[in-house]
C-alpha cells in the first residue's frame, strides 16, 4: 500500500522505523484484521526503533511536552483527556 | 472554545481505509507532515483492540511574523492516540498539539467506521475539532513587547558594532584628509604671501608714480 514510507522525526531512526513499519503493516492487514493474531508481532523490531527514538525525544526536548500530554490524556484511556472522562 | 465538525465518506471498505491510515503520510497534499513515529502500541487479543500512540512532526505551520510566539522553533508536534476495535470495526484517533499548547489547543477526534448504508464498500469519517485559545490579548501583547525589546536590543548591539567598524575605517581616511588639508592650507598661505608681496610691490610703484609716498 503506497511505496513511500514516512520518516522519523529523528533521521537517525528512519531506517529502524521503516523496518518496523513494513513488518507492522503486513501484520495489521494479514493477521490483525483477519482475527488471526493472538499477539503483537514485530515487537522486536519496535524495541530497536523505540530505543533510538527515546534517545532523540530526550535530546530534542520533546520528552517533557510528551509526558505532560500523557498525564492529561493517558494512553490507557485511549487518549481521552482525564478531565473529559470525569465529566461523563 | 470553537468546534469544527465534518463528515466525509470514502468509497473504500473500512478494512482498506484503516490499513491505509498507517500509510497516510507522506502524501502530496500534506507536505507539512515531516515525521510519523510510533511511541507505543498495544494489542489486546481478548478485546480485539489495538491502541497506538504516535508523534506527528510538522513543519511549523504558522506565519513567519508569528514565529516569535514559539521562540523560533521550526517544528511543531502533535501526539495522537488511536484505538482500533476490529470487532466493532471502528478506528478512533484522538490528537492534541504539543507545541504552543499554552496558547492554543486543538483537540481533535476522528472516527472511521463502515458506512451504515453500504458497510462493505463505503467508510464514514467523522471529525470533531475543539479549538481553545488560552492566551489573552494582554499576554500576546506582552509577548510581542518582550520580543520587540529583545530584537531591538540585538539590532542596537549590531548597530553599535557596525558603526564602530565604520568609524574605525573613516578614522584613517580622516587623518589622511586632515594631513592633506594642512598641506593645502600651507600652499594657499604661501601663494597668498607671493601674491601679497607682488601686490605690495606694484602698489609701491603706483604710489611712487602718483606721489602718494612720502
Amino acid at each position: 500500500m503506497g511505496n513511500l514510507m514516512s520518516t522519523s522525526f529523528a533521521p537517525e531512526c528512519t531506517d529502524l522505523k521503516q523496518k518496523y513499519d513494513a513488518c507492522f503493516n503486513y501484520w495489521y492487514t494479514e493477521k490483525f484484521l483477519k482475527g488471526k493474531s493472538v499477539y503483537n508481532e514485530c515487537e522486536d523490531l519496535w524495541a530497536d526503533y523505540k530505543e533510538c527514538i527515546d534517545i532523540h525525544l530526550q535530546k530534542q526536548g520533546i520528552k517533557p511536552m510528551l509526558d505532560e500530554a500523557r498525564k492529561e490524556a493517558p494512553f490507557e484511556n485511549g487518549g481521552i483527556p482525564v478531565d473529559k472522562s470525569n465529566e461523563k | 472554545m470553537k468546534v469544527f465538525n465534518s463528515t466525509q465518506f470514502y468509497n473504500y471498505s473500512w478494512d482498506y481505509v484503516s490499513a491505509a491510515n498507517w500509510c497516510k503520510y507522506p502524501n502530496e497534499l500534506s507536505t507539512h507532515v515531516v515525521g510519523v513515529d510510533v511511541l507505543r502500541r498495544e494489542f489486546d487479543p481478548n478485546k480485539g483492540t489495538l491502541t497506538t500512540e504516535r508523534l506527528i512532526t510538522c513543519k511549523q505551520p504558522i506565519p513567519r511574523w508569528l514565529m516569535f510566539l514559539v521562540g523560533g522553533q521550526d517544528k511543531s508536534y502533535v501526539r495522537e492516540v488511536s484505538v482500533i476495535d476490529r470487532n466493532q470495526r471502528t478506528l478512533t484517533m484522538r490528537s492534541c498539539n504539543l507545541t504552543m499548547c499554552k496558547l492554543l489547543r486543538v483537540y481533535e477526534t476522528v472516527v472511521y467506521r463502515p458506512d451504515p448504508v453500504s458497510p462493505v464498500t463505503r467508510t464514514r469519517f467523522d471529525q470533531v475539532a475543539e479549538i481553545t485559545a488560552f492566551a489573552s490579548l494582554r499576554q500576546l501583547c506582552d509577548k510581542l513587547e518582550d520580543w520587540s525589546v529583545e530584537r531591538f536590543g540585538q539590532n542596537a548591539r549590531k548597530g553599535k558594532l557596525g558603526f564602530d567598524s565604520v568609524l574605525k575605517n573613516l578614522e584613517e581616511q580622516w587623518h589622511g584628509l586632515a594631513d592633506k588639508t594642512q598641506t593645502l592650507l600651507d600652499e594657499v598661505n604661501e601663494k597668498t604671501n607671493d601674491v601679497m608681496s607682488g601686490v605690495n610691490e606694484k602698489t609701491g610703484d603706483l604710489a611712487k608714480i602718483f606721489g602718494y609716498r612720502n
